[in-house]
């Protein structure tokens, strides 16, 4: 009994490290739903009012503008002309600007993308998927993302102004 | 502290033994001389108990200690009433900023309690961290204590040392008027008739030593292993798929995916009940008493397409409930309970007709689904095509049409109307379902102003015949989506630490030790619990063999008093 006392000891103690290590780094890990800045922006495949896929993957390498918006929100109302604007204004340069829309329907999404004559990709979240992997609490939210898929800052609420949208995308094109 | 471990019956004990293991005569010095002998573990050494302890033995013995134990214990219960002054986060539904949640519903405590992370004191490292502390005690102290005491118990000597027989509480001394052998034959034949194992010295049959429920010894261990499942199975509720805790609302004839599952639940019918005043006892007459509530539902499980954006996901139905209080919807460890109603009327679908108003003719029903209507739709020889829809229709600052929020709650649809006799163009006309006065003069006013814009002739409106062509919903129902794959084995732990705590409780575990020097008898007893059980039964032994003692003379404390 003796001999196995020392061994009995490490497998006890290193069960313990191992559990307790896993429930505590658990209690620390918890998976906060909030997105921060530096962190990469959660992938998703989305289609747009034309029914085509979209996935996150497909802007890498190149800095994006990612906006959730919705008809029903003033504000987001309010900013589209302004980053429609910015869009045509940078394009050139390689700028993508992506709005998604906050799971309406694709009537009211279409129509009103057609009166505010909006031409970059509208994608379609459906059920608030992306909306709630993205952690959402006001709308409109815009994710300035950088080329390496890495979020560069989070605009939350609005309406942003057309200079406030810009000083972003520069900073976006800065290495 | 160094300490001389040989016996004068030349026994050599461990460091740390109190009695001897040989014949249990006292070695610790300081033992007050009068007092009963203190038998825990039959005074065996603790196992860990080292004369030069390393880093490892160190970190062991700190958990081995008894008195860490309790601090521990007592910290976590500290800690768990804490956790009570104020909702937990996780209590709540939907909050989005508990922060500021906490500040304004409870002042400038609810701000310190949030700071202090008091508000998830259940999920907190230190939290969980005394709960591991006080499993890993556990572990340690049941085996440090628990394989001494069964070494110990499994090789008793029968003839004890004089001090360990005077030294316990139940102790008689006498000199014995018969012949000493047979009186011990007979004393053991009385011992067991009352299911004691008799064991005699076998050099010279002077001494004996009888013992019975040896087993209620291991019920502290058994309930310690039952804690330990329990704990596991606690911690291991941090393993995401082991435990799931979900709210879903649906309107009756929705269908929703439950977030992280391939599951999607439909709401087909909610129905709430309450007792008729006939059924109410006199002080509740008048009051709304709830009978039931009843959601039936079906759940669904996604089969293809699951994160299509393109396509509609696959559903296949897997089982049909009507929940109610405390009937779950049960399906592979998947729980869904009634949790929250709400009376919220809201349309499904309707199928109203078009009336042309120049010779009040009608023409259809189209049916006309408020989600995800489709495109275009046929009444007669007419086709409308839908160009906008608002499920919350309101108007904006600039007083055009928009949508207040995503929620069907006063839905209208903006269809444009083509056919013979009319512009190539179409006309268009807005149509609110949902019929209240308020909504018939917003759409009269609108397809007014869309007349004057010249977009129509001001020639159709929408009309729908009777009830029967309006499906609604009536109540939303929230549903409590819980998976607790830990719960049997809470179970189990529970069950076998009750199994231990019986034992421990309901059994004592008693022996009785003597020895005969010529004709003088020494009897010591011992039981770990109800002391009177014992002399009584030691005295009626006694009584038997022909030796009449009051039970309560045979109380070694009293006696000293």
């Amino acid at each position: 009994m003796k001999r196995y006392r020392k061994p009995i000891q490490y497998i006890i103690l290193a069960f313990v490290v191992l559990i307790g290590g896993y429930a505590i780094g658990q209690s620390f890990f918890k998976k906060s739903t909030v997105l921060k800045a530096g962190e990469a922006a959660p992938e998703f495949t989305l289609a747009d009012l034309s029914g085509q896929t979209h996935r996150l993957d497909d802007y890498k390498g190149k800095p994006l503008v990612l906006n959730f918006w919705g008809t029903f929100c003033p504000p987001c109302r309010d900013e589209m002309p302004d980053l429609q604007r910015i869009y045509e204004k940078w394009q050139g340069q390689g700028l993508q600007v992506v709005g998604i829309n906050l799971s309406e329907d694709r009537i009211s999404v279409r129509s009103f993308a057609k009166s505010y004559g909006v031409n970059f990709p509208i994608l379609l979240d459906k059920n608030r998927k992306i909306e709630r992997l993205y952690g959402l609490k006001e709308y409109p939210t815009t994710f300035f993302i950088r080329p390496d898929g890495t979020i560069q800052e989070i605009a939350v609420g609005g309406p942003m102004s057309e200079s406030f949208i810009e000083q972003r995308v520069e900073r976006l094109f800065q290495p | 502290m160094f300490q001389n471990t040989k016996c004068e019956c030349g026994h050599q004990n461990p460091t740390g033994t109190v009695l001897c293991e040989a014949c249990g005569n006292p070695l610790v010095d300081d033992l007050p001389p009068d007092s009963p002998l203190e038998m825990r573990y039959d005074g065996a050494a603790r196992r860990s108990q080292k004369q030069n302890p390393d880093l490892i033995d160190r970190v062991w013995n700190f958990f081995s200690s008894v008195k860490v134990a309790v601090w521990l214990i007592v910290i976590t219960l500290i800690g768990a009433a804490l956790g009570t002054i104020y909702p937990q986060e996780s209590s709540f539904v939907n909050l989005d900023d508990p922060a500021q949640y906490y500040k304004d519903t409870y002042g400038t405590w609810g701000m310190i309690y949030h700071f202090l992370g008091l508000s998830r004191t259940y999920e907190s490292w230190w939290f969980i961290g005394l709960l591991v502390m006080i499993g890993t005690s556990l572990v340690i102290c049941s085996l440090d204590r628990v394989l001494p005491l069964y070494k110990a118990l499994s090789k008793q000597q029968v003839r004890k040392h004089l001090n360990f027989l005077r030294r316990q509480q139940t102790v008689y001394e006498t000199t014995l008027q018969t012949e000493p052998a047979e009186w011990v034959e007979k004393f053991a034949r009385e011992l067991k008739r009352k299911r004691y194992r008799v064991w005699i010295d076998r050099k010279d049959g002077m001494a004996l030593l009888a013992e019975k429920n040896r087993f209620s010894r291991w019920g502290p261990y058994i309930n310690h292993i039952g804690l330990i499942v329990f704990l596991l199975a606690v911690l291991a509720r941090a393993v995401p798929a082991w435990h799931m805790d979900k709210y879903v609302s649906l309107d009756e004839g929705q269908i929703k995916q439950i977030p992280d599952t391939p599951y999607y639940v439909k709401n087909e019918k909610f129905t709430v009940e309450f007792y008729s005043d006939d059924e109410l006892p006199e002080r509740l007459k008048g009051t709304l008493r709830p009978k039931l509530y009843e959601t039936k539902a079906t759940l669904y499980t996604c089969t293809a397409d699951c994160d299509d954006p393109v396509k509609d996901p696959v559903l296949v139905p897997v089982k049909q409930h009507n929940i109610q209080v405390n009937s779950p919807l049960s399906y592979k460890g998947l729980k869904l309970y009634q949790y929250n109603y709400e009376e919220r009327i809201r349309l499904i679908s309707v199928k109203p007709m078009l009336v042309d108003k120049t010779n009040n003719r009608s023409y259809g029903p189209f049916e006309l689904p408020m989600t995800d209507p489709p495109l275009t739709y046929k009444a007669g020889p007419y086709t409308l095509k839908l160009s906008d829809v608002y499920p919350d229709f309101g108007l904006d600052e600039q007083n055009r049409p928009m949508t207040k929020s995503r929620d069907p709650n006063n839905p209208a649809f903006v269809f444009v109307v083509t056919g013979p006799g009319l512009a190539a163009g179409g006309e268009m006309y807005i149509y609110f379902p949902m019929p209240s006065a308020e909504n018939k003069k917003l759409q009269d006013q609108l397809n007014e102003s869309f007349r004057k814009l010249g977009s129509n002739s001001g020639r159709f409106a929408f009309e729908v015949n009777g009830m029967e062509n309006v499906s609604f919903s009536q109540y939303t129902s929230t549903l409590n989506v819980r998976v607790d794959r830990a719960m049997p084995y809470i179970w189990v732990g529970a069950a076998i630490s009750m199994i231990g705590l019986v034992m421990g409780f309901y059994w004592q575990h008693r022996r009785i030790w003597l020895r005969i020097d010529g004709r003088a008898l020494t009897l010591g007893a011992h039981t770990n619990k109800n002391t009177y059980g014992i002399r009584a039964e030691v005295a009626a032994a006694l009584g038997r063999t022909g030796i009449a003692v009051e039970p309560k003379a045979l109380d070694n404390r009293r006696n000293k008093r």
